[in-house]
């Protein structure tokens, strides 16, 4: 247990003894964290733009206006037994006919023809939405028997068919370029962290041989390294998260003129801290203690 | 007390350390090991504290072969065998205090031993008065005085010196020298290693001449022969 605290000490003092030394980690690992969370704000807002994206489209199924009430049920039945399915919003006759009017109230000559009309020429509409673009056709094709050519008269997803393909395909790719762009991030990281660690190291090698020689085990050699990059870490968390959640909140009023979202990246840090804090720790520390025990290691075979 | 039995050192084909060396060295005993650079004096030393290990050959510290030391045994090995260097092997970043308290807080020893021990060690070498000064802020010799502190908190039974004068003048080599020989009188053995004939030739004890890699001469009360 002694030796436990000695090593805490030893951090402690070689930490305030080379202050310069680390500031300059601590620095290097708030630059790398920055990178990471610009990247998680990226994400977040490619992410909340193609939900958008996908939110705005759906099918329409416009029934005949003679159908019957049993027919309809049993479609929207058949419809929600899909699992892609998310959403069917159903609206009778009358709802049709008023949604027609108010969105035609400035032509004058539609209004007067449908009065002329006595009966509702509208039949009841389904409205429907998948977790995916592409589950729509599976929706449409199902609905495409002749069991239901009687029943539906017409469907809005023809021809709006290539404008959800090309949205699946522009998904697809910005889902692509954040990925791939998470994997450089990733690997940069490591490479900065690793090099940074080792020249840490690299400078205090001598040091490391004369513990060594006065009969340091090497639990006491790398423990101080530890504790150290378990408060660098620990600190470069902390700024970073403070200093990204103070600028989220700035750059909010702006995504929210793109997205229509407000408070979009504030919302996302403040459900998610708990877990960024834990996760972007963890990495760092690992990525830390890992780099400093590689180079290290030649040093303690002495 | 300390026994090589044939050890030899290669580090290549080409490059010999030491060669078939045989030698035994008793309690108390003050021994130069003496010869030109590389000839094998420093690897002789690096074998003792088990910083290298012999390519043939049995070395014996009273009871405990070390030749096949495993990792976890060196750090006990290292706190009974007080080394002191040429450079001096001190933490730049420690006080004089510190420095030599370190040895005692790597081995677990209480607090209160290390308060009890320090001062007394850093009395005997008259640096108590700079206990608090950092390495740098010394002059060699005051720095070698640290370094022989540091190797005696666990009152080993054996001190290698390798090249203790080296990086010092003659007033500071002889004060260094004079303390290595009142700790030899308190019963610890000394093994010197050196190339300084005037050091080696004023003690008039034991001397081992090395020369590529071998014993070419072993005597008592002996003088610098090369």
């Amino acid at each position: 247990m002694i030796s436990f605290f000695r090593v805490i000490k030893f951090a402690l003092q070689d930490m305030v003894r080379n202050m310069s030394l680390s500031l300059m980690t601590v620095v290097i690992l708030v630059l790398m964290l920055l990178s990471v969370n610009t990247l998680v704000v990226v994400k977040t807002i490619t992410g909340e733009a193609v939900r958008t994206v996908k939110d705005q489209i759906d099918v329409s199924l416009y029934f005949a206006s003679d159908v019957e009430q049993e027919q309809v049920d049993e479609l929207t039945s058949f419809i929600e037994s899909f699992p892609e399915v998310t959403e069917i919003v159903y609206f009778d006759s009358n709802e049709v006919l008023n949604d027609f009017k108010s969105s035609h109230q400035e032509r004058d000559y539609v209004i007067d023809a449908l009065d002329e009309i006595v009966q509702n020429p509208f039949g009841p509409t389904l409205v429907v939405k998948t977790r995916e673009p592409n589950d729509y056709q599976k929706v449409i094709e199902a609905v495409s028997i002749p069991e239901y050519a009687d029943v539906i008269e017409a469907k809005t997803f023809g021809d709006t068919q290539e404008y959800i393909r090309r949205i699946d395909v522009i998904t697809q790719q910005v889902e692509g370029f954040v990925l791939m762009l998470t994997g450089l991030f990733a690997v940069i990281a490591f490479f900065v962290i690793f090099n940074t660690v080792r020249v840490a190291i690299y400078t205090q090698r001598e040091e490391i041989g004369i513990k060594k020689l006065v009969g340091a085990t090497n639990w006491f050699v790398r423990g101080p390294y530890i504790v150290e990059s378990i408060v660098f870490s620990a600190v470069a968390v902390a700024i970073t998260l403070t200093a990204v959640y103070m600028a989220v909140q700035v750059i909010d009023p702006y995504v929210a003129v793109m997205l229509e979202t407000e408070g979009l990246l504030t919302a996302f840090y403040d459900q998610n801290m708990m877990q960024q804090v834990l996760m972007q720790f963890g990495v760092v520390l690992a990525l830390t203690i890992t780099t400093s025990g590689l180079a290290m290691r030649r040093y303690l075979r002495r | 007390m300390i026994n090589l039995q044939g050890i030899s050192k290669f580090y290549t084909r080409d490059s010999v350390g030491l060669h078939d060396v045989s030698l035994s060295i008793d309690h108390g005993e003050f021994v130069s090991v003496v010869g030109q650079s590389g000839t094998g004096k420093t690897t002789l030393v690096k074998l003792l504290i088990a910083e290298e290990r012999p390519t043939q050959g049995t070395i014996s510290i009273g009871d405990w072969d070390i030749t096949k030391i495993s990792q976890r045994d060196i750090p006990l090995l290292r706190r009974q065998i007080g080394v002191i260097f040429q450079d001096f092997k001190l933490l730049p970043g420690k006080t004089v205090e510190e420095n030599v308290a370190f040895a005692m807080q790597v081995a677990g020893e209480s607090i209160k031993r290390i308060r009890n021990v320090v001062p007394k060690v850093l009395d005997i070498v008259g640096l108590a008065h700079k206990s608090h000064r950092y390495p740098t802020q010394l002059s060699g010799g005051e720095q070698q005085r640290v370094a022989i502190a540091r190797s005696l908190v666990h009152r080993p039974k054996i001190l290698v010196a390798d090249e203790p004068t080296g990086n010092l003048d003659t007033v500071n080599s002889q004060e260094i020298i004079e303390i290595l020989k009142k700790i030899n009188e308190f019963g610890t053995t000394i093994v010197l290693v050196t190339h300084d004939k005037d050091i080696v030739n004023q003690l008039r004890k034991r001397v081992i001449t090395i020369d590529n890699g071998k014993i070419i001469s072993d005597a008592d009360h002996a003088k610098y022969r090369l």
